[in-house]
């Protein structure tokens, strides 16, 4: 049917990523001032004058009849979000519609396919995008106070920033796992737990500089003394980009991993990270010490005593053999509960209320070796959860493809979740019969509406 | 016992299947175009459709057929200087006015004038139109055209919206202009701002309403097709490419009032979702006699087609072999005898262009109601425009045959009835539902009831279904069957190759009883079909 005419879908790509702020240049002639941040770099200034010119026309337009900020823009090849994080500071990503080349009767027809692309997860990449800038430099109005007004160093530190970042962003293969952005945890016995918590208090103790500390166990995790949205980006920078940086080292010692502070020359390189878990924009310095899979995660405030090499070695010797006891310990319990390869259940779980999430459709969840339902359950599956989240309420949702796969959804009291059930052949009841296996296994303590 | 048990087990599992068999109410011949693709609702098909297919006027067809033996033929001008509908004499010409008409200048516009113009329109005289109240409206439609001039506001007065006119032209430029696209829509909030962009036409609508970006743009292409019923499209064409900045209101005076009952009628009538025809319910001889009435005293030539519709139900509907009618036609024709009351006072004698028909030219229409209480509205569709007399002859008779076999009786009878309500079927837990048979476009739904009596339910129950056709239709990721409890009911999608059935149920039904009470609906309609719909097509 639809195949044999279709040729090669494109993928949805990044087009523009640009940030501007309208009060700046507001004369004629002056429009350039507006933007602080502008990728492709490549293009010429008056494109990029008449993309920002054309955001700000559509946010004055929206006005008439709202007060709301606008979200999004389709257009018939793009799709753009917006964001506006700190007053008068707009963030705006484009992507591209993904389309195909049909012949009908001679002629070469380009179709789009506009609902490939959800706004939902775009939505979720750009504060992703926001988030992970002020992570590592503080709110864009606290870095402005700092650089005394300086627009010229804010529009260097966001290049300094988004140029690289940038090269990391995948809207192709984003899904619900970015919107709900979420945290995987490590379920252990009591006694191991307490343990670890008991290690975290002594460490703590023992190095008071140390302000908060999270424990992770390979990419999960285990302890966090920092408040959740600040965990929640923290997690994000440390499974999907620290760790598999020190892993890659480890591999094959080369080039770009994170600096040893074994090494005194690498002091200076510690990175900065900008928490509100206590008071706004609290500058730490970020320290990770691993040993076999466990990793402690230590902030330390900048404004407190200065991390010398003294230090570094102090904590190494603290910490060295304590913490591979504990990895060792974690490691037994880990390996007898791990996965077998397809799961026999395909879901997702998240909690809105703690942000704990799992998943057995990613292989991991970097997302790096795939997932075990095609693309377009993959986005159905946004698509149920953004229903159930819009109308706020708990309920779910059974549906069934063209191709006989059953999906369900299921929101309850901030907890959701959703389901692939691939067998062919089953009824509605006997999905629902089948889910209530997969509840009563997986999460026989939570509550689900029936 | 043991194989009682074992039966009635078997019974149980049998009835968790939602058993799907063919579908109630097919027939034979279809007298509706059946069109699943919505695209074709939607897209800017008429210009692609005519260049590609090189697509033939049917009205020129059918005027050809019969001018063999006369030499005049007209029917190729038959759109161009003709008394516009409604009792509209202007007629667009060339030299009316053209003096000091230049180049509109809001063609030109840069987006940074426009933005100026925004953000100064404090002290712009649009304040008296732009008040809270202008602004709370949950559905705004503006119409335009490309140059930018005001064709139509659902709310406020056009000349005072004139900077949101520009505003949304400017728009619409910059992004053809600057990228080659197309802007399709703006999320704001609850506010989705929508644009449909016709080849001289822009359409945009603003609402916080539940429906799909999809079903906005058929309502728009729906406007868009009200407007091309009074002028035709070949005129539209002409006017515009004659000059583009054109006041195009003063060929559409007095017929705001359509596009204003329009939109009312999308609000309530599903029939424009689920691109089908409510049928008025009839037992099958009744509606064979009716359809025979007009068969046998309607035999006029260039008569297209023939219909009674009831309270915006269709009665029947006789057509000329060949020539089958469009569900968005019959529904742009249901709109006008709803907001034109003066049909009601006389025969009327009134051109119109169904553009789903023929697009380029108009039909001419007899129509007259039947009874003194003017719920039975006649009308005849033909190409000869010299033939009313003929036709209210042929009304005349036709009254006088319903009146003696009782159709017409038959017909307020029905109506009386409201159609018909949910307990008729006999079936608990379930609250309202829409079935659309696909090959016939008709479709059949219950009286709404409580809870859904008030206008606020009401808007809700639309919205669940908005909903479900939404998730179910989606071009990307479409679904055979879509179950969803929420917390006031659950409800259910389900479409084969041969219906759409979206049913609303109390929440605390279990799935079982649910596909229970599915299957007993279908049983139900099955049995009802030839009532409830039309399963045989007339032709002269």
């Amino acid at each position: 049917m639809k195949q044999t005419a279709e040729m090669s879908r494109a993928q949805i790509t990044l087009q523009n990523f640009f940030i501007f702020n309208p009060t700046y240049g507001p004369r004629e002639g002056e429009e350039h001032k507006k933007i602080m941040f502008y990728y492709p770099k490549t293009e010429d200034i008056d494109t990029k004058i008449k993309k920002v010119g054309l955001c700000e026309a559509l946010v004055t337009f929206a006005c008439t009849f709202t007060d709301k900020p606008c979200e999004a823009l389709h257009t018939q090849k793009t799709r753009q979000v917006f964001l506006q994080p700190e007053k008068d500071f707009w963030f705006i990503m484009t992507v591209s519609v993904p389309y195909t080349e049909k012949t009908r009767d001679g002629q070469t027809v380009v179709e789009y396919h506009d609902e490939d692309v959800q706004d939902t997860v775009l939505e979720a990449l750009l504060r992703q995008a926001y988030r992970m800038y002020t992570l590592f430099n503080g709110s864009i109005y606290a870095l402005l106070e700092k650089l005394e007004g300086n627009v010229e160093s804010l529009q260097s530190r966001f290049d300094h920033f988004f140029s690289r970042y940038l090269q990391t962003l995948r809207p192709a293969s984003s899904d619900i796992l970015d919107v709900f952005c979420g945290i995987s945890f490590l379920p252990l016995d009591k006694n191991t737990y307490l343990r670890v918590q008991c290690f975290i208090n002594t460490l703590e103790a023992t190095f008071p500089t140390v302000k908060y500390t999270a424990f992770l166990y390979n990419d999960q995790l285990v302890w966090s003394g920092l408040e959740q949205d600040d965990m929640r980006i923290m997690y994000k920078y440390l499974t999907t980009s620290l760790f598999p940086s020190y892993l890659e080292q480890e591999l094959q010692a080369s080039g770009t991993s994170p600096p040893s502070l074994l090494d005194e020359q690498n002091l200076g390189k510690i990175p900065r990270v900008y928490v509100n878990t206590e008071v706004e924009n609290e500058e730490c310095l970020l320290l990770v010490y691993r040993a076999l899979s466990a990793s402690v995660c230590m902030l330390i405030n900048t404004a407190s005593s200065p991390v010398t090499f003294e230090l570094c070695k102090n904590m190494d010797s603290f910490l060295g053999p304590q913490l591979s006891v504990i990895a060792s310990e974690i490691g037994e319990q880990y390996s007898s509960k791990r996965p077998s390869s397809e799961p026999v259940f395909k879901y997702i779980y998240f909690n809105h209320m703690n942000l704990a999430q799992k998943t057995t459709i990613h292989a991991d969840h970097k997302k790096t070796s795939g997932v075990f339902v095609s693309q377009e359950t993959l986005k159905l599956l946004s698509d149920i959860s953004s229903d159930l989240q819009r109308n706020n309420q708990d309920g779910e949702t059974f549906v069934r493809t063209l191709n006989d796969c059953w999906v369900v959804g299921k929101k309850s009291d901030q907890r959701e979740m959703v389901v692939v059930i691939n067998q062919k052949n089953l009824n509605l009841i006997e999905v629902n019969d089948e889910v209530k296996k997969l509840c009563g296994m997986s999460f026989n303590s939570i509550f689900f509406q029936d | 016992m043991a194989a009682k048990e074992a039966e009635q087990t078997e019974i149980e599992v049998e009835n968790e299947e939602l058993q799907e068999d063919i579908a109630p109410g097919d027939c034979g011949s279809a007298m509706l175009i059946a069109s699943d693709s919505f695209d074709s609702l939607v897209g800017n098909d008429y210009e692609t459709e005519l260049a590609i297919k090189k697509k033939k006027s049917h009205i020129n067809e059918i005027v050809r057929q019969g001018s063999f033996e006369q030499e005049d033929s007209c029917g190729e001008q038959a759109d161009v200087n003709h008394i516009g509908p409604y009792g509209d004499a202007t007629t667009p010409s060339a030299s009316e006015e053209s003096s000091g008409e230049q180049s509109d200048p809001s063609m030109t516009k840069e987006l940074s004038a426009v933005l100026d113009e925004i953000s100064k329109s404090p002290d712009h005289d649009d304040d008296d139109v732009k008040t809270p109240e202008w602004k709370a409206q949950s559905k705004h439609v503006f119409i335009l055209s490309d140059s930018g001039k005001p064709v139509y506001s659902r709310y406020g007065n056009e000349d005072k919206l004139v900077t949101v006119f520009g505003v949304m032209q400017a728009l619409v430029s910059f992004v053809q202009d600057s990228a080659h696209d197309s802007i399709r829509s703006l999320v704001a909030g609850e506010h989705r701002i929508i644009f449909l962009h016709h080849e001289n036409i822009i359409l945009v609508c603003v609402t916080r309403g539940s429906e799909s970006d999809r079903l906005i743009r058929i309502q728009l292409n729906y406007l868009y097709n009200q407007i091309l019923s009074v002028l035709t499209l070949s005129t539209l064409k002409k006017i515009f490419k004659q000059r583009r900045n054109y006041d195009l209101r003063r060929q559409l005076s007095g017929s705001e009032k359509f596009l204003d009952s329009l939109l009312t009628m999308m609000e309530r009538e599903p029939g424009l979702l689920l691109s089908a025809v409510r049928c008025l319910p009839l037992e099958c001889q009744t509606r064979d006699m009716i359809a025979q009435s007009i068969v046998q005293h309607a035999k006029v030539k260039d008569l297209v087609f023939a219909l009674i519709i009831a309270n915006s139900q269709l009665v029947t509907l006789v057509r000329m072999k060949k020539y089958f009618l469009h569900p968005m036609d019959l529904h742009i024709i249901i709109n006008l005898i709803n907001a034109a009351e003066s049909f009601k006072a006389a025969e009327s004698w009134t051109p119109i262009c169904l553009p789903k028909f023929d697009s380029s030219g108009f039909l001419q229409a007899h129509i007259s109601y039947l009874d003194e209480a003017c719920q039975t509205c006649l009308l005849l569709l033909t190409v000869d425009r010299d033939s009313f007399f003929t036709l209210s002859g042929c009304k005349t008779k036709i009254t006088e045959r319903l009146i003696k076999y009782n159709g017409l009786k038959a017909i307020s009878d029905s109506l009386r009835k409201d159609s018909y309500n949910i307990s008729k079927c006999g079936i608990s837990d379930l609250r309202h539902f829409l079935y659309k048979n696909k090959s016939t476009a008709q479709y059949t739904s219950p009286e709404l009831e409580a809870p859904y009596l008030s206008p606020g339910e009401q808007e809700r129950l639309f919205g669940l279904y908005h909903y479900l056709h939404n998730r179910i239709h989606s071009s990307a990721r479409p679904l055979k069957i879509l179950y969803h409890v929420g917390q006031y009911e659950a409800l259910l999608g389900w479409v084969t190759q041969g219906f759409e059935l979206y049913a609303v149920f109390s929440p605390l039904v279990t799935k079982s009883l649910a596909i229970n009470a599915v299957n007993k609906l279908m049983a139900w309609i099955r049995k009802e079909a030839s009532r409830l719909f039309i399963l045989e097509s007339v032709t002269f």
